[in-house]
């Protein structure tokens, strides 16, 4: 690296100020460039320096120049604005004439100077190359359709297809495709390849006369339970014994098998066991209210208390109580009249009676 | 490419298809890779782009069957009846499975079930009560045949079916176009039960050799019950595995079982994932392998086509020379 070094030094009593600087030996520059300095006077117009590095640098080259050509010995600028005007335009030819040899000198270093730049370039290159990578990828967001392509969840030829893919649509299977001379299918973007189908007719009837020979079997179409004999008359091949333990069988059915086969037909109305139980539910139910209606006819407790002595309903209601889950079992005095057909007029009108207040 | 194949030349004793309840002209072989012939021209797999065209008298009355459990019967049943709604299809689909149901969580309508066709053939309900109605596609339709706990009467059991079977073919909205009845594991009641009222049979089975021996069992069962009409969707295939000779490949388990392919489904982690959520694969978005592999299925099925060439392994995609700058 080049090391500066500036020297400044003040001049004579107040503020002489000397700058010197050592440019170290890079291009092999003259040794009249080498080392510089600059004298101000104090009274000159030069002598007022602000620290601007600008300026410092052109005041700094043309003090370089003046003690390069014309003045060697001392680069003292004189007093008189003229004068060092002259002196100016004169310097400035010198350092023209001074660079000369320094391009000469660089002419001199293309070849290792070709391979300096040729580095810069490929370093330049390289820089450009990763900005532009890294501005790239910038733009890769993740879940990005060609952030699924990259991680392979997503098939990148499909890309770019005018249809989108139609699954609900068996007719049109686009992860099927066969193969122009049918050597191989490709399906799900894998490639099988395929084999043709060497069974013949032949071998295949070959099959089912081995089979009927080594199987002779006949469907069971009876079954019994287990320990019954087989019943005349029937073929013993196709009876087949079911256990009582059998998991998932039984050969008890409590319904035969015409209604069986009448409950599988029927298409409309209520099914037969909806129907049966309603119907049972309905005779109960009436049975139950002509019941009730004998229960009025005889204990209404609360319409007998109206006209009857109060130990006499007393007695009569403990009597219905006791009486009342007998009912259906036809054991009391009671029930004979419940079994007779209801509604009969005079049980109506009595009821009627009794329940008009 | 190597390819586990059969071989005729050496059997092996030790192959544990020895059992006297296995055939015994199934072929026993083992697997010896060997180079394959130079391979047929194939046709084309599937076509897009179209409508399938239903072949076949409606309804057509499919059992998806497979005799061993866990092999992915309820799993095929559930994304081919959706797939087939898919497709513009009216479809029903039973769950036969009467001690161990399990179609209604795979579609997510398990708080929808409230009557079964137990309760139907009881009285408790109407068959059109009984059906449940998916919101995702209308024109699917879930039976259960019946409540966890309940048992089956088995004096009509089979019968039971082919009843419910002829009134779905008169009722009132229309004959569906697909019965898909999906069968419990197995050859006990509940099998006998749900192939009663099939056409045509759909075996799933996995490509190692316990699933393919109770997979000709069943076909033999099936075969002697009147149902000729059997294929076959091998499920869980890994190419890695078979690239290492480590499983069957599909066309080692089509030979040794000889019947028509109608899928080939891979290996695929999201079918547990679809399961847990009540969702069926067909419905994903994007569409997985294991899904598009059960619309095909699907399609084929519709068609009454079966496989002519299957996927053998995966290659290398090729790249073009812009793929180095993503494209």
């Amino acid at each position: 690296m080049a090391s500066i070094s500036i020297a400044l030094s003040l001049l004579q009593q107040q503020q002489p100020i000397s700058i010197q600087t050592v440019i170290p030996s890079k291009h092999r520059l003259s040794s009249s460039l080498r080392v510089f300095s600059a004298k101000f006077e104090r009274n000159s117009s030069y002598c007022y320096v602000k620290w601007n590095p600008q300026k410092i640098g052109k005041r700094f080259l043309l003090s370089v120049c003046c003690c390069s050509s014309e003045n060697p010995e001392n680069g003292r600028f004189g007093s008189n604005g003229v004068e060092g005007l002259g002196k100016f335009v004169s310097s400035l030819q010198g350092t023209i004439g001074t660079l000369t040899p320094v391009l000469n000198g660089i002419k001199g270093q293309v070849g290792k100077n070709y391979a300096v730049g040729l580095c810069i370039a490929i370093a330049f290159l390289l820089i450009t190359i990763r900005a532009y990578t890294s501005r790239k990828s910038g733009y890769n967001r993740q879940g990005s359709v060609a952030d699924l392509v990259k991680r392979g969840q997503l098939r990148s030829d499909r890309r770019g297809i005018s249809k989108p893919l139609k699954y609900d649509d068996p007719f049109n299977n686009p992860l099927v495709k066969i193969s122009e001379n049918n050597s191989s299918v490709e399906m799900c973007g894998k490639v099988y390849r395929l084999a043709p189908v060497t069974l013949t007719e032949r071998e295949q009837s070959n099959h089912q006369k081995r089979r009927s020979r080594a199987y002779q079997w006949k469907r069971p179409t009876m079954f019994i339970k287990e320990g019954d004999s087989i019943p005349p008359d029937v073929d013993p091949d196709t009876v087949r014994w079911i256990p009582a333990n059998h998991p998932f069988a039984t050969t008890v059915s409590d319904i035969d098998e015409g209604l069986a086969q009448n409950n599988v037909y029927q298409k409309h109305g209520v099914p037969f066991r909806i129907k049966a139980e309603h119907e049972a539910l309905q005779r109960k139910l009436e049975a139950l209210q002509n019941d009730q209606k004998l229960d009025k006819l005889g204990v209404d407790p609360s319409n007998a208390r109206d006209f009857e002595r109060p130990y006499k309903s007393f007695s009569k209601s403990n009597e219905h109580l006791e009486q009342r889950p007998s009912l259906n079992q036809n054991s009391n005095s009671t029930s004979p009249k419940s079994d007779r057909h209801p509604n009969t007029p005079n049980d109506n009108s009595s009821s009627e009676e009794l329940q008009k207040p | 490419m190597i390819s586990p194949q059969l071989s005729h030349i050496n059997p092996n004793p030790s192959f544990p298809f020895s059992n006297s309840t296995f055939p015994q002209s199934l072929p026993t072989k083992t697997l010896k890779p060997h180079f394959k012939p130079k391979p047929t021209p194939i046709v084309s797999v599937l076509q897009y782009n179209r409508k399938p065209q239903l072949s076949g008298e409606t309804p057509r009355v499919v059992v998806i069957t497979s005799g061993k459990g866990g092999v992915g019967k309820t799993t095929s049943t559930a994304n081919i009846g959706l797939s087939l709604a898919r497709l513009g299809f009216s479809v029903v689909a039973i769950d036969a499975d009467v001690g161990l149901r399990n179609l209604d969580l795979l579609l997510g309508l398990e708080n929808r079930v409230n009557y079964t066709a137990f309760e139907v053939i009881n009285g408790d309900c109407r068959l059109d009560q009984a059906l449940v109605r998916d919101k995702r596609w209308s024109n699917f339709e879930l039976l259960c045949i019946s409540k966890p706990r309940s048992k089956l009467p088995m004096g009509f059991g089979g019968k039971a079916l082919i009843w419910l079977v002829d009134a779905l073919k008169t009722r009132s909205e229309g004959c569906p176009d697909f019965i898909i009845i999906d069968c419990p594991a197995g050859i006990d009641a509940g099998f006998i039960t749900a192939i009663t009222p099939a056409n045509e049979a759909v075996l799933v089975v996995t490509p190692d050799i316990t699933s393919l021996r109770d997979a000709d069992r069943v076909t033999g069962l099936l075969e002697c019950d009147g149902i000729k009409d059997i294929k076959m969707i091998v499920n869980r295939v890994r190419t890695d595995l078979i690239r290492g000779e480590d499983m069957m490949s599909v066309l080692d388990v089509q030979e040794m079982l000889g019947l028509a392919l109608l899928g080939v489904i891979p290996e695929d982690s999201e079918v547990i994932r679809s399961t847990n959520r009540g969702y069926p694969l067909v419905l994903n978005r994007p569409p997985t392998l294991a899904g598009l592999a059960f619309e095909q299925a699907a399609w084929r099925l519709v068609e009454q086509d079966s496989m002519k060439a299957v996927m053998v392994e995966e290659e290398p995609k090729k790249r073009g020379f812009f793929s180095f700058f993503g494209g």
